[in-house]
């Protein structure tokens, strides 16, 4: 136990690891996060499968990674702690012991005399101290004195608050890594969802893309409706960067796009005998609607916003997006099929008609409209306030330990015949130059009282 | 005068700085020294208008692109060196500086730069844009200077135990000293710019605070390399040579999370 505490109090310890999870990071940069195995293949052959093992492609997540965090984690607070006795000692319980021989020997020191016993030239001392606002703790002993003045104590527990920071928000990431739960939401205009995880339903009254003059996008807001237990309690429009928050979930505009399984779109049907002929036709997939002929129907087969044959030669959509949309229709009179069609909206020429018997049809794909969705990023993150928490003792500790430099001046002042010798002597650990600059200023201003 | 006319003027002031800080180095005249601070200055005054008109033009915060963080960088990285100038008169720190500046304010202005005041996309629309990037960039501008100072340590070190160091130069010591307090300043900063507020602001918009995107691992590294220097110093006591290595590589750090995450490595932090 003695030799683990020991193991795990020393600074070199922490040196060397903070190396190696240096080291492991940046290799996590340069070797892709989290892909398929496939894509390792390409990219490493016979390399893929060792990457993979030693869990170098999640790098972040991998037991040896959080294992060294661990290990470091134990070792800061291992190191905080076994070095915080002799510090609150220092800081509470001072020893006001001042030595001359051993001040002399620091490097910010100074030797003196003045004039009367000890008791009549302390006042002066101390007021010079004073008036550089340190505070003072006084001993005395056969007509000696000794004085111990400080200041900005509270700075030597700097990197002690900085150390229980980092504590605080490795704390954090774990509560993170094991009970938050994310889910992308898609909820189209005028629908309600029901989240289950957070017991309560959403429903999205409007969405809405806000452009830019040159009309590039500047926002996009969804209007949101919280129902819990059946009552609407609370309507908020959230936008990228302003989330809603209800009862710790928190949901997120993360993107958008068309709901394309209930698109609504118009198909002209034209006749290349009568060009007087125009039938538009309202409808949506697997919809049978008539022609104005009275014996010829047609069924809406299938839709796809970007039209593309894939590798399988079967017909597929590239993307969410309407590129290229297309319509599969069939003919039929009397009950029996004519023809079936893809329609193309942006290439009116160019349906690919495969006709069973002799028909005059032509046909055109317009007004292709659908309701759009929101995609709403929905998370829960209980860790996240001691991620706060440790983020507000990080920074404040660093402030403390860098710009609230503790100054320490000890001075003994003794009786040399009817005359009084004192020496003084500073210590700092940090600034020292700038405590060198004022002990010359404290001192002089002592010996313009002698 | 318009946005562009005042960075060419700056650009222009600060070549006139860096020629006279070279002057003084050559003739070892100190008031030629002073002409060349005089210059930053002024430069430093002018950029500052520059960034203002910019950042009234465009409507947002002069540092959402890759031209207008260079041009910020530049300025926070003059405005750190004219302090710590101003406070321990490193005269001779002052041609390589200019160098630096003078090097990011023409990388600013290169053809490869999308310069254009384009309108913000969605994600970089919140205050903690001007949070997260000033002071995340004035850290790093600290850690700038403390590079130059630790270069300048190392000849100076490498002159003084060859015995050919000259009277008048600054001493090794001290500008282990400067380097020092330029990363006792550029710390506390670049964790509160870099770190703190960028978890805040990735937590507001995308939520979630960390996701081990090329871009918040490397800032990371650069502030585990700092933490290094710091451990080594104060508790172990090293100083000198081996802390004027880790000081550059920290600045290293810095450059490749600013510059080289974006062209090497892909992530969600695609901005600048």
């Amino acid at each position: 136990m003695k030799f683990l505490l020991d193991y795990f109090s020393s600074v070199k310890l922490a040196i060397v690891l903070l190396i190696i999870i240096t080291l492991a990071s940046i290799l996590g940069t340069f070797v892709p996060q989290q892909r398929t195995a496939a894509e390792y293949a390409a990219r490493y052959g016979q390399l893929a499968p060792l990457l993979i093992t030693l869990e170098v492609t999640r790098l972040y997540h991998s037991w040896w990674f959080l294992g060294l965090l661990f290990l470091f984690s134990l070792n800061i607070a291992v190191c905080t702690l076994t070095r915080l006795g002799t510090k609150w000692r220092r800081a509470f319980r001072p020893s006001v012991k001042a030595d001359a021989t051993k001040l002399k020997a620091l490097k910010i020191s100074a030797e003196f005399r003045m004039k009367g016993s000890p008791a009549d030239a302390a006042p002066s001392v101390k007021s010079a101290l004073r008036g550089r606002r340190y505070r003072i703790r006084e001993s005395g002993r056969e007509g000696n004195i000794e004085l111990l003045a400080r200041k900005r104590t509270a700075g030597l527990f700097g990197s002690d608050i900085v150390h229980l920071g980092l504590l605080v928000i490795l704390i954090g990431g774990i509560i993170s890594g094991f009970s938050s739960t994310r889910r992308m939401l898609t909820i189209t205009e005028g629908a309600t969802l029901d989240v289950p995880e957070a017991g309560i339903q959403l429903r999205l009254d409007k969405f809405q893309t806000d452009y830019y003059p040159n009309g590039a996008v500047k926002d996009w807001k969804s209007f949101l409706t919280v129902i819990d237990g059946g009552q609407e309690v609370l309507q908020k429009s959230i936008e990228v960067n302003h989330p809603l928050s209800y009862r710790g979930f928190l949901f997120y505009q993360s993107s958008y796009g068309y709901d394309w399984e209930n698109p609504r779109f118009e198909i002209w049907a034209k006749k290349t005998d009568d060009s007087e002929f125009l039938d538009k036709l309202q409808s949506g997939v697997g919809e049978t609607v008539p022609l104005s002929d009275e014996k010829t129907e047609i069924l809406i087969k299938n839709f796809v916003p970007d039209f593309i044959i894939n590798e399988q030669n079967q017909v597929a959509t590239r993307s969410l997006q309407p590129n290229n949309p297309a319509v599969l229709i069939e003919g039929r009179q009397d009950g029996e099929p004519l023809f079936s069609a893809w329609v193309f909206a942006k290439f009116p020429d160019f349906s690919q008609m495969h006709s069973e018997r002799e028909h005059v049809f032509t046909f055109e794909l317009k007004n292709i409209d659908s309701a759009p969705y929101s995609g709403i990023e929905m998370a829960r993150d209980p860790g996240v306030n001691f991620i706060w928490a440790g983020c507000i003792f990080l920074t404040l500790g660093l402030f403390v330990a860098f710009f609230w430099p503790p100054a320490e001046i000890r001075v003994a002042l003794s009786q040399d015949q009817d005359r009084t010798s004192i020496t003084a002597g500073g210590i700092a650990a940090k600034n020292k130059d700038a405590l060198q600059e004022e002990f010359d200023r404290i001192t002089a201003s002592i010996r313009s009282h002698a | 005068m318009n946005e562009s006319t005042l960075f060419a003027l700056t650009f222009i002031i600060y070549v006139a700085a860096a020629f006279f800080y070279f002057a003084f180095i050559f003739s070892k005249r100190e008031n030629l020294a002073k002409v060349g601070y005089n210059f930053a200055v002024i430069g430093l005054a002018a950029h500052t208008v520059a960034l203002i008109m910019r950042t009234i033009e465009s409507g947002h915060a002069p540092f959402t692109n890759m031209y207008e963080s260079l041009s910020f960088l530049g300025w926070s990285a003059m405005l750190a060196y004219v302090l710590i100038e101003g406070k321990f008169r490193i005269r001779k720190a002052g041609p390589y500086f200019m160098l630096i500046v003078i090097g990011l304010m023409a990388l600013a202005s290169s053809p490869l730069m999308p310069s254009s005041a384009t309108p913000l996309v969605p994600a970089l629309q919140s205050y903690w844009l001007w949070l997260h990037v000033s002071v995340t960039l004035l850290g790093e501008a600290f850690f700038a200077v403390a590079f130059i100072t630790s270069i300048m340590y190392l000849a100076a070190d490498s002159r003084e135990t060859k015995g050919t160091a000259k009277p008048d130069a600054i001493s090794a010591a001290k500008l282990d000293s400067i380097s020092y307090r330029c990363v006792a300043i550029g710390f506390p900063l670049f964790t509160l710019g870099g770190l703190v507020f960028g978890m805040v602001w990735a937590y507001r918009a995308w939520g979630s605070y960390w996701s081990w995107d090329p871009k918040e691992v490397w800032s990371l590294i650069t502030w585990f390399v700092f933490a290094l220097y710091l451990h080594t110093r104060i508790v172990m006591g090293w100083k000198g040579r081996r802390s004027a290595v880790i000081a550059l590589l920290g600045f290293l750090a810095a450059l490749f999370t600013y510059f080289g995450v974006n062209y090497l490595l892909a992530g969600l932090h695609s901005y600048a």
